[in-house]
């Protein structure tokens, strides 16, 4: 995905080295040997530790520990690490005067370089939001935040060019601490433009993006993301409940949500099993491990009845029939699971060759018993989630 | 702002320029072009490594279309005439390839990026390029435009035949298709046609966080386009465009009545949604979500669906109903296309028993032209129009007819004659003697005087660096003919650059022999290297062929072909003798070969 946020580790190593100072936190891994990385901090010193994992709101939600000695700083980790959280980082403690802490963000917008300012940042900048300037960046622009912020205009022309050289789309530093002059970043948020990562010559890789997700993702939806790590084209799957009774295997990323929104409007979006997507022609051994994951997660679910639907819109140029066959060869693998929970599948799509693909697929599922429907282009696109749903009432 | 003005595109005799291959998507649009009735493909060049072209079908018939590996290396009769690209390549690539095509192509007038992942910054960049020289751009990720019957930038619509008929893609309508996701595209196309419509014209904006062409760019388009009368609009959740096609709407800006689906109200499921759909569909507040936009496009005055059957049930009530062109029996001769299993550009038959060759009649080509015309036209493929050639050809197939019964070939000839072979076997055995050693220095001569001329290095600093190798210089030295008893043949083979008026090849092979005979007096420019020479000046300043065309010639071999053809003359004249004198098998006396002991193994 397009932007994702990376660890503040990362974010502020490269700050640092744009800018010229020194940076000396630490970031710890659960997975690396973290003990000899706290070992490695001076003794006497006063550090803080945080989760480095793109969560919002830490401090409110007590995911930082300020003014903590050397000896203190294991016990945090592990008190973090028994939260779920796996990264952290430790930095020595930065004293300030609460009068100041700023506030400044950068964000990549059509327009341009979109600055945000406030001479009063820190936690509760969103209760003061209003002190919140707003510009495209530019020379002048930069000279009046400069002004309000108590900092040289070449350090954010410095800071301009760091986002704009590494890529990046999204760049908050809250609070940014002036004193005398001087500039300390705190806390910094960075999300970068994923898709540059071939550009920023491994300043930042793929390592350092940190997805804050509260559980572990499922084995079913990391084997997609492994899927689409390797693939040209496109998948995508978000367990939404795991004990849903409506499992959807979708193609197109326009559609796949007109047809989830579908369902949302008929009132049974609690019930939606899995949001996902596959585009972009696909091959069929691909678009086979793709529906094995699907269909292992309806069939893991609890749901007395379920129904499974397979959907998309006219496709510009991905093959119905190629696809289909990776599709089928995955329903032939569970077809008797599928038949004993008493499922039923619903099918719309169009493409080229979707006569042959279409036809494939209505044999198979009237010859194994798992038929609801199988529809062309002839069919509003959206028509089959009533169909589908009208079988989970006949049989409730 | 942007420069999308589709009366004028609908005026434009499409030029397409793909930047990268993609075989089902250029079919597709060629199979457009067909059905729409146009007589030639408006893909005119595709941007690629490795081929020289690609073979695609026209209606039932193959056509070639050239390939080039940059699009600075287009002829000049195809970058000046170039109006439009589609640029296939990944997303990494975009930025450069586009801005080239840009600087490259002056008629241009807009272009589709069809790969995702193009960079937010690159995009962002690339839109200000095309803006500040005056071109439209669609994409990234964008699927393309499509207006009836003129144009198909793009997989939009459809990559089979029948999906383009089925989405009335040659009937002029009235309603503009504009959508985030390309999918969706085909499926609001096909939506169109099947309750009776047809478009004025649709775009994929591309879902990347940036599109090039935005929604309101693309409103603002439709708008003033005579044809269009009402607009179709598929977006999504994330961003903020739709309150600014809000404002167009009640502003006044757009008067075309406008029906509208965001998709992603299953985002308000979730506190912190998964990602759905396309890279911008993620709302970053409330205002982003898909109802608050659908709600404000509502209060501005456009038909803005709740649920998608209410969104087909807008678009069934649109006037402006058309009846499509009957195009079945069409699709149905496209559907009889079978590929060649070879292709060829000498000679076909024209079915009633003609033959042509190089598109005349053989017999008109046997009347109006020398036998030394013909060759040298077939060699190259097309036909050549140069006297000083022709004469140069005709004297040079004359020249190397014969050297004498000791050449290697000669010899093979003889020797396989007197074995009782036929004329066939025997003139094959002297042809295979033919290589870097015997008669096949002209080709390498040739590409030593290339190297010389294309990159500027003088004669001297040539053969200090073939010297500096322990290379020979192929076209230089004789075994017999020295500085001070020059080669009669290469003095008259010189005569025919006389009148030409750089004859640059030549003087670098002179100036080559200049150096080289400083050296070694029998160090002079041989017959073949003479021959590369005059054949490339003549080639370069009588049929204006470029370095390039002209490595490309070499890299086939075709300068040795000369050698090849005439002395095919002179192996099948030592067969004939043979047979004649009858001298029976020959066989070499142990007087003949030196015995050299093999090495020991201590």
């Amino acid at each position: 995905m397009p932007r994702k946020k990376i660890s503040e580790f990362r974010a502020k190593t490269i700050l640092a080295k744009e800018l010229g100072t020194a940076y000396s936190g630490v970031s710890i891994d659960l997975k690396a040997n973290w003990q000899s990385t706290v070992d490695s901090l001076a003794a006497g010193g006063s550090y803080v530790v945080k989760v480095d994992q793109g969560v919002k709101g830490r401090f409110k939600k007590g995911l930082v520990k300020l003014g903590r000695t050397k000896a203190e700083v294991s016990g945090d980790i592990a008190e973090l690490a028994a939260k779920g959280f796996e990264f952290m980082l430790v930095e020595p403690q930065m004293d300030h005067a609460a009068d100041s802490e700023r506030y400044l963000a950068f964000e990549r917008q059509r327009a341009g370089t979109i600055i945000s300012w406030s001479a009063a940042g820190g936690v509760n900048v969103e209760d003061a939001a209003d002190g919140i300037r707003q510009a495209v960046f530019t020379t002048e622009v930069a000279g009046r935040a400069a002004e309000a912020l108590g900092v040289s205009t070449d350090t954010l022309q410095l800071l301009a060019k760091t986002f704009n050289d590494n890529y990046w789309s999204f760049l908050e530093v809250n609070p940014l601490v002036v004193m005398d002059g001087k500039v300390g970043l705190l806390d910094a948020a960075v999300e970068v433009d994923t898709e540059a990562a071939f550009f920023v010559d491994g300043r930042w890789t793929p390592e350092d993006f940190r997805d804050y997700t509260a559980s572990a993702p499922l084995p079913q939806a990391a084997a997609v993301e492994e899927l689409a790590s390797q693939s040209q084209a496109s998948f995508r799957l978000a367990v939404l409940n795991p004990q849903g009774n409506i499992f959807l295997l979708l193609s197109g990323g326009g559609a796949s949500v007109a047809l989830a929104d579908e369902v949302f409007n008929q009132g049974r979006g609690k019930e939606l099993g899995n949001y996902g997507e596959y585009s972009g022609n696909p091959n069929a051994e691909e678009t086979q491990i793709y529906t094995r994951q699907i269909i292992s997660l309806m069939l893991e679910s609890k749901a007395p009845r379920k129904v499974l639907v397979i959907a998309g819109g006219v496709a510009n140029f991905t093959d119905v029939r190629a696809t289909f066959k990776g599709v089928l060869a995955a329903l032939d693998e569970a077809k008797a699971a599928m038949r004993e929970q008493g499922i039923k599948v619903f099918v719309r799509r169009g493409g080229p060759f979707e006569v042959e693909g279409l036809a494939m697929m209505r044999s198979f599922l009237e010859r194994e018993g798992l038929l609801g429907e199988v529809a062309g282009p002839e069919m509003m696109l959206a028509a089959i989630i009533p169909l589908a749903i009208k079988e989970l009432e006949v049989t409730a | 702002m942007s420069t999308l003005n589709i009366s004028a595109l609908r005026a434009l005799d499409p030029k397409i320029v793909a930047l990268g291959s993609s075989k089902g998507i250029i079919q597709s649009i060629l199979d457009f072009d067909f059905l729409a009735g146009r007589t030639a493909p408006s893909v005119v060049a595709i941007v690629a490594t490795g081929r020289k072209s690609e073979r695609y079908f026209f209606g039932e018939n193959e056509v070639t279309i050239p390939v080039y590996s940059a699009v600075g290396r287009l002829p000049t009769s195809l970058s000046e005439q170039v109006n439009l690209f589609l640029n296939l390549s990944s997303g990494r690539r975009v930025l450069a390839s586009s801005k080239q095509a840009i600087e490259a192509l002056p008629a241009l007038v807009g272009g589709v990026v069809f790969a995702e992942g193009l960079p937010e910054k690159h995009a962002l960049e690339l839109a200000e390029t095309a803006n500040a020289a005056g071109v439209w751009l669609a994409g990234g990720a964008s699927v393309g435009i499509v207006v009836p019957g003129v144009v198909k930038l793009g997989p939009i619509g459809g990559v089979q035949a029948p999906q383009l008929v089925n989405s009335k893609l040659f009937t002029s309508g009235s309603v503009a298709v504009v959508s985030s996701s390309g999918g969706m595209v085909s499926e609001i196309i096909r939506l169109v046609a099947t309750t009776g419509h047809a478009l004025s014209f649709s775009l994929a904006l591309g879902g990347e966080r940036f599109p090039m062409s935005s929604p309101q760019e693309v409103f603002a388009a439709a708008e003033a386009d005579p044809a269009t009368t009402s607009i179709v609009y598929f977006g999504e959740l994330g961003g903020r465009d739709e309150y600014e096609l809000a404002e167009m709407i009640s502003s006044g800006a757009v008067t075309k009545p406008v029906v509208a689906y965001i998709a992603g109200t299953v985002a308000e499921l979730f506190e912190t949604p998964p990602q759905f759909g396309h890279a911008k569909a993620m709302a970053a507040s409330v205002d982003e979500s898909a109802r608050a936009k659908s709600d404000a496009l509502r209060a501005a005055g456009a038909k803005s669906a709740t649920t998608f059957a209410e969104f087909a049930q807008y678009v069934a009530e649109l006037p402006g109903a058309v009846e499509a062109a009957d195009l079945a029996p069409v699709i149905k001769a496209m559907s009889a296309r079978k590929a060649g299993l070879i292709a060829s550009s000498i000679s076909h038959d024209m079915g009633d028993g003609e033959v042509q060759v190089l598109d005349q009649s053989l017999l008109d080509l046997a009347d109006n032209n020398s036998f030394a015309k013909i060759v040298i036209s077939m060699f190259l493929g097309k036909q050549v129009h140069s006297a000083e050639l022709e004469a140069f050809v005709d004297y040079v197939l004359k020249l190397l007819v014969d050297h004498g019964p000791y050449v290697s070939g000669a010899v093979n000839t003889i020797v396989t004659a007197r074995a009782g072979r036929d004329l066939v076997s025997s003139l094959a055995a002297g042809l295979l003697t033919i290589g870097p050693r015997f008669g096949g220095a002209v080709n390498q001569a040739a590409l030593t005087w290339l190297e010389g001329v294309s990159t500027g290095v003088s004669p001297t600093a040539l053969v200090e660096a073939y010297a500096a190798d322990k290379r020979y210089i192929l076209g230089i030295g004789h075994k017999k003919y020295r500085i001070d008893s020059p080669d009669p043949r290469v003095a008259k083979l010189l005569t025919f650059v006389d009148g030409l008026e750089q004859a640059k090849f030549t003087k670098f092979a002179l100036g080559v022999e200049a150096e080289t005979t400083r050296k070694k007096g029998n160090l002079i420019l041989n017959v073949d290297g003479a021959m590369a020479a005059i054949l490339l000046d003549l080639l370069a300043e009588k049929e204006g062929y470029s370095i390039e065309q002209l490595e490309a010639l070499a890299a086939t071999e075709f300068f040795n072909s000369l050698f090849i053809l005439s002395r095919s003359v002179g192996f099948m004249a030592h067969y004939f003798d043979q047979v004649r004198l009858d001298e029976g098998l020959f066989r070499l006396s142990p007087a003949h070969v030196t015995h050299i002991r093999p090495a020991s193994e201590d």
